[in-house]
């Protein structure tokens, strides 16, 4: 694993070069920026912190920016640049969440807003263990691909933390910056801290459907979806994104995926959840 | 644009195939493209270097189909994947 350090505030001084990539938030709003430099890649997270990340990611530097909360840095690096990194050390990472059911675990990809991090909050209400809140990692073995826990907590924005946590989950400390909590397992939100074969995968829709819809998804539709919803540090990487694009269309060719998309009602949450434990237990994740 | 006979995939351009058909990715423009199984199988002929001529005699004689409708259907084809950026001529 990277080694992590936080160094004192610093101002995000403007760095004369253009970033070779970019995320944005649905509403348009930068989010991150990625330049080169010379020891690897700085991140920045516009008036929150940069981070300096070595060419071959396995040590990063936060420089906070001016006035942030003590807990931005570590709250960034989990749900960011850790990813981030893991990719670029060759792991396999994605935009999804995971909760264990029997026999293993299903996993839900989704952009940012989708509600991947409410439908696993729903299940942990249910009683199953949260695997992943973001950064699935998935991993090749004898038993197809594992679900690799990641970290023990789970992020939701205010309505989703009333509808489905319970009270006693202990939660971090807010942070100014976003609207979203971090709850932390515990009784209230189980963790299932071991790998789990991956049993089933749903992409998450836009929530324009009027009931509960499965399809499933064609070979190319699953590998153009696990390709977009990647955690990649360096797109510019020709080789890294050859490899990798080589790597998802295995994924592609061995798992069947589906689309689910349903009305996004809290009130129709159990149902949701029963639908899709009956479409688990019932399709087969083998192509 | 018409008269191109010999093509070369462009470097940006990254190829995977899945079920029977083949998924483009532009590097460039972050785009995906996908290919049915005809449309795969000349994208192998260009990769396996052959020219217009060549890959319309692989299909004639893989397909029931006239070699009329092969020409016409694979310019148009290679025409396209050009004007995309994802062919070139070599």
């Amino acid at each position: 694993m990277a080694e992590f350090e936080v160094l004192a505030t610093r101002l995000q001084a403007p760095l004369h070069r253009s970033p070779f990539y970019e995320w944005t938030f649905p509403d348009g709003t930068l989010g991150t920026a990625f330049y080169r430099i010379e020891t690897g890649y700085l991140l920045r997270f516009p008036d929150l912190a940069d981070f300096e990340v070595a060419a071959d990611g396995l040590s990063v530097i936060c420089f906070p920016a001016p006035h942030v909360q003590d807990a931005t840095p570590e709250h960034l690096y989990l749900n960011q640049v850790l990813p981030l990194i893991l990719s670029k050390i060759g792991k396999f990472v994605f935009h999804a969440s995971a909760v264990e059911v029997a026999n293993g675990a299903v996993a839900f990809v989704a952009q940012s807003g989708r509600g991947k991090s409410t439908m696993a909050a729903n299940f942990v209400a249910n009683g199953y263990r949260l695997l992943t809140d973001d950064g699935l990692v998935l991993e090749p073995s004898d038993q197809g691909y594992l679900v690799i826990p990641s970290h023990p907590s789970i992020r939701l924005w205010e309505d989703s933390q009333k509808m489905v946590l319970a009270r006693n989950t202990e939660a971090a400390p807010p942070l100014h910056f976003t609207s979203k909590t971090r709850f932390l397992a515990g009784p209230g939100l189980p963790y299932c801290d071991q790998p789990r074969p991956l049993r089933a995968v749903y992409f998450l829709g836009d929530g324009s459907a009027q009931d509960i819809i499965f399809r499933r998804l064609s070979p190319a539709e699953t590998l153009v979806g696990w390709t977009k919803n990647s955690f990649l540090l360096d797109v510019e990487d020709r080789a890294m994104m050859s490899a990798h694009f080589d790597r998802v269309g295995a994924l592609a060719n061995t798992l069947a995926c589906y689309h689910l998309d349903y009305p996004r009602r809290f009130d129709d949450l159990n149902r949701l959840l029963r639908a899709i434990l009956d479409h688990v237990a019932t399709e087969s994740l083998r192509i | 644009m018409n008269d191109i006979k010999t093509f070369l995939i462009s470097p940006h351009v990254l190829a995977q195939e899945v079920g029977e058909e083949i998924v483009l990715l532009d590097l460039n423009s972050d785009t995906y493209f996908g290919l049915d199984a005809t449309g795969s199988r000349i994208w192998r002929l260009v990769k396996e270097g052959k020219d217009l001529d060549e890959i319309c005699e692989a299909l004639f004689n893989e397909y029931d189909a006239s070699r009329e409708d092969l020409e016409r259907d694979t310019a148009l084809l290679t025409q396209e994947l050009i004007a995309c950026g994802l062919l070139r001529q070599a």
